[in-house]
């Protein structure tokens, strides 16, 4: 059975925010609210480092763990959805995640807070697959399509990587054992013909 | 007499008391199943059962080795 993972390779991450971009339109995700997100470290300074993050879909999610009414549901091919017709927004899957995956719309004042909304995985919701509803309120079911998430299937330098875990596990150490640790972007050594020390 | 009379209409204002609490009663249980129904039945996950909410909706299609194969540059 095959288990489902994002890797994000840094040496390639350029920081282009596409992913981010490509996720919020393909599932009209509203103001306010990433599922997808490039955190950069050491950001303008050489050697600097861009990760693109989403839920990263846990074994044994700690969101889940915590959900007081049991929204959560982890399918047979390892993605952790929810269902947002149980969430009562009440925030703890937020605090639990290590990720900061879940997010809330702000829905009115005084800090109310509506359903909590993150990535699925381009996997929809429990509503049947492709159906308005579902739609509506998780986005598109690319994976029920016969297709990847959006936002790696789009990456233009292939730095986020999704799918299988075993066979994005052998691309990346393909990937490694041809290039070496630490070369850089993608492209770097052709536009500026040296390597950068990490 | 008057003390039958009493008792009588005691009895009789208990036993409305007694059918009216029934009444509450019988709404009260049936209100609780109505609402426990849904949060206690398999159908938890709207629109799908949960054993077909959780399935595998990965295939591996051309589309995915597609991308597998391009990733491999």
């Amino acid at each position: 059975m095959a288990r489902m993972k994002f890797l994000c390779d840094a040496d390639r991450c350029i920081e282009c925010n596409a992913c981010v971009t490509a996720c919020k339109s393909e599932h009209d995700v509203p103001w306010g609210i990433n599922r997808r997100r490039v955190v950069t470290i050491n950001d303008g300074k050489p050697g600097e480092r861009s990760v693109s993050m989403a839920c990263m879909h846990c074994t044994d999610a700690p969101c889940q763990a915590v959900c007081p009414v049991d929204c959560f549901l982890t399918t047979a091919d390892g993605v952790v959805l929810h269902n947002k017709d149980l969430c009562i927004g009440c925030g703890y899957c937020f605090y639990a995640c290590p990720f900061g995956a879940p997010q809330y719309p702000k829905t009115g004042n005084f800090g109310s807070r509506g359903k909590m909304d993150k990535c699925t995985y381009c996997a929809g919701g429990p509503e049947a697959d492709n159906s308005p509803e579902e739609y509506a309120k998780y986005g598109a079911n690319r994976l029920a399509q016969g297709k990847l998430p959006i936002c790696a299937e789009m990456c233009s330098t292939k730095a986020l990587l999704a799918g299988d875990s075993e066979m994005i596990a052998t691309i990346y150490k393909e990937r490694v054992l041809k290039r070496g640790y630490g070369s850089g972007a993608w492209g770097w050594k052709v536009a500026y013909r040296e390597t950068i020390a990490v | 007499m008057s003390k039958s009379i009493t008792t009588s209409a005691h009895d009789a204002s208990e036993a409305k008391d007694v059918s009216r609490r029934r009444f509450f009663k019988v709404l009260g249980g049936a209100s609780t199943v109505a609402l426990a129904a849904p949060v206690m039945s398999d159908n938890a996950h709207a629109g799908e059962s949960k054993d077909e909410a959780r399935k595998s909706r990965y295939r591996e299609t051309d589309h995915v080795k597609k991308f597998y194969s391009t990733n491999r540059y």
